[in-house]
């Protein structure tokens, strides 16, 4: 047993239902067990109460009866009334004991006709006058016998007799007594079990009902998790409600924090910036080892400025549940800015038209962020013309930026995405457009391909998810 | 050309200024947004392009951006700013700027932006420009005449380059002056008669007119 305890608090501590469950469990076998005694122990005691008082009327009937004849003798002036007394080992005895003066009594002076031929052994204690004393004695044919007995003296003996006592005494069968009992034990302990089962069935039930509201909450959990909701949703019984609403405080708070901490990386970053370019432009234009060393360092800065700070605004973004962005007007503010700031170039810039409204499961900064970097890089790169399709396939969302430029050698294509790489040093742009990009597409598990593309340059397949 | 420095930086401002003088603009710098608004809005003060801050103390420089628009001043604003992430490139381009660079920069980026503002605000999709025989390089602020180099001082450079930005105009005196000086620099309206006088003197015969009551144009002369 010493084993089975430890995993049994276990057992007790990881389920709440268990813990319910046992409780009311035991309460409901404890409280039938308790009513199943009391009430047998009572009944038994009004069966009891009763046998014995019936065994009384008899004995009063018998003294009434009991006639002293003139020779000293007795007799009963009139046959006991109840039939059982006739019919031999019928479990119901009557017998008339002599108390003699120094103890010889004479057994079984009178007896019932159902005694037959035996005689009841009865304790000899010798009641005083009008005492009834009850006895259990072993009766005929190894029954067990209840008993009454007292001792009446008749008045007025005949002349120079001594005053005779006599013994009365009732009996009847235990079982006449004790078959009731059995009966009404079998009933009550079926009945109490019927009870008690049925009060065990209404707890569980009633258990996995209270534990509902418990399920729901963790449906809620996970779709916030999963980026569903913001918050947990839905009304919960008022035991419950407080925690909920604890919990979407510590949720609020949670974005809040990690949106402060974005504005102060933002800020950090731009305030960076201001001091590397007067460095970069001090040191610009100067043949000197310094100059040199200066120049090349603030680029290294530049670049890690820049992509920590994408990584971060990415990184914070893309959990933040529940953002939908549409795709389209995102694309045509990137194309104005692209017509603007490659306006030498004279890039033909289309977006394909499609008749959905297609949307981004996540932020428009993130969105803005890798198809910017796409479009710059294909504007770059592009002899006069870029195209812009959109097509969302369940569960899909996918952008395809087709050039007309050099395209990039299949080889090299793997080494692009990787972070700060260049392929031609002469374009201009840091290298981590693509990188950002990378990061930022599989903090949101999509993936980014290149193939050739049909206009003569390069083909880029960014492919997102659309649901949680 | 007259440009217009809004950085509250005041070593970035210098630089920048250093820079533009060099490449034979006239600069004028201010620190703030109220003033930026000021300056940029006045129409007596004919800016040719502007480099804009982002980041400006009183007045954030995309209002400034969106307020001028909204008066209707159309000079090319380049904007020059810290800010580098797509969202804040979209939001400058429609408020109305005509580029965007971010910071850190390089110099020469910032002056070839500009030089490709300035030109394409004036129609002209080349580099260089050209009339007749002169020929205006403004990538190396060098000016030829039948393949000859001539050698021209900043301001004579300055009135010769907004002549030839605005060759099929007739330019009126008061123009040149906004546009070769800077707003604090001491002007002496007769300096720009002198600096026609000199034009006209390394130039080709005939090629500055005077439009009596009017200004000063460039006439083609018939290739020779």
């Amino acid at each position: 047993m010493s084993f089975r305890a430890p995993s049994l608090s276990i057992a007790l501590r990881g389920s709440l239902r268990l813990r319910l469950l046992l409780g009311t469990l035991v309460w409901i076998a404890a409280s039938i067990m308790v009513a199943g005694w009391a009430l047998g122990g009572l009944f038994r005691q009004h069966v009891a109460a009763q046998f014995h008082a019936e065994l009384k009327t008899h004995l009063d009937q018998l003294a009434a009866h009991l006639v002293l004849e003139q020779d000293g003798r007795v007799s009963l002036s009139a046959a006991q009334s109840d039939p059982r007394f006739s019919k031999p080992y019928s479990g119901v005895y009557w017998q008339i004991d002599q108390v003699g003066q120094s103890g010889n009594n004479v057994f079984g002076l009178l007896r019932s006709r159902s005694l037959w031929d035996d005689v009841l052994e009865v304790p000899s204690d010798t009641p005083m006058n009008g005492e009834i004393h009850q006895h259990r004695v072993s009766g005929p044919g190894n029954t067990t016998l209840g008993m009454v007995e007292r001792v009446v003296s008749l008045e007025d003996p005949p002349p120079g007799q001594a005053e005779a006592r006599f013994r009365l005494i009732v009996a009847a069968d235990e079982r006449q007594m004790l078959e009731p009992v059995e009966r009404f034990n079998g009933m009550l302990w079926l009945t109490l079990g019927l009870l008690g089962g049925g009060l065990a069935l209404v707890a569980v039930i009633q258990v996995l009902i209270a534990l509902v509201p418990l399920r729901r909450l963790h449906g809620a959990l996970a779709a916030v998790r999963s980026g569903r909701t913001l918050n947990l949703e839905g009304r919960f019984p008022g035991e419950v409600q407080p925690l909920v609403e604890e919990f979407n405080t510590v949720l609020a708070q949670n974005a809040e924090v990690v949106e402060r901490a974005r504005t102060q990386a933002g800020n950090l970053a731009h305030a960076l910036k201001t001091p590397l370019s007067v460095i970069a432009n001090a040191a610009n234009g100067k043949d000197s080892e310094l100059a040199h060393l200066v120049t090349s360092q603030v680029e290294v800065a530049r670049k890690q400025i820049d992509y920590h700070l994408s990584r971060s605004r990415a990184a914070a973004s893309v959990r933040i549940p529940g953002v939908r962005t549409p795709v389209f007007p995102v694309l045509e503010g990137l194309v104005r800015v692209m017509k603007r700031i490659h306006a030498d170039r004279n890039i033909e810039l289309t977006i394909l038209p499609s008749s959905e409204q297609v949307m981004f499961r996540g932020e428009e900064q993130d969105l803005q962020e890798m198809l910017g970097n796409l479009l710059d890089n294909a504007c770059k790169w592009a002899s006069g013309r870029v195209d812009i399709s959109v097509s969302a396939e369940e569960p899909y969302l996918t952008i395809v930026i087709d050039d007309d430029g050099c395209g990039i050698a299949e080889a090299e294509r793997l080494r692009v995405l990787d972070r700060g790489e260049r392929v031609d040093e002469l374009t201009p742009g840091s290298g981590l457009g693509l990188a950002i990009v990378n990061d930022v597409m599989r903090l949101y598990g999509g993936r980014l391909e290149f193939v050739d593309s049909q206009l003569g340059g390069l083909r880029v397949k960014l492919t997102l998810p659309m649901t949680d | 050309m007259r440009v217009l420095v809004v950085e509250d930086e005041p070593t970035i401002a210098s630089q920048l200024t250093e820079a533009l003088c060099a490449a034979g603009y006239a600069v004028d710098v201010v620190g703030n947004g109220v003033d930026a608004h000021f300056h940029g809005g006045d129409e007596n003060q004919p800016f040719d392009a502007v480099v804009l801050d982002l980041g400006l103390p009183q007045m954030d420089g995309l209002t400034v951006l969106k307020k001028w628009r909204a008066a209707g001043r159309t000079m090319p604003v380049l904007i020059l700013t810290a800010r580098d992430n797509w969202h804040e490139k979209v939001a400058g381009i429609d408020a109305g700027a005509d580029d965007y660079l971010t910071k850190p920069f390089h110099m020469e980026e910032l002056l070839a932006r500009l030089r490709a503002l300035i030109r394409r605000a004036g129609g002209h999709a080349s580099a260089e420009l050209v009339c007749g025989d002169i020929i205006l390089d403004t990538l190396h602020s060098r000016v030829t005449v039948g393949g000859q180099t001539l050698t021209l001082t900043s301001h004579e450079y300055r009135v010769l380059d907004y002549l030839m930005h605005h060759s099929d105009q007739v330019v009126s005196r008061s123009d040149l002056i906004e546009h070769i000086y800077a707003q604090d620099f001491d002007r002496d309206s007769n300096t720009v008669e002198v600096f026609i006088a000199r034009l006209r003197k390394k130039l080709p015969e005939g090629v500055i007119e005077t439009v009596r009551g009017l200004g000063y144009r460039l006439v083609f002369p018939a290739s020779s």
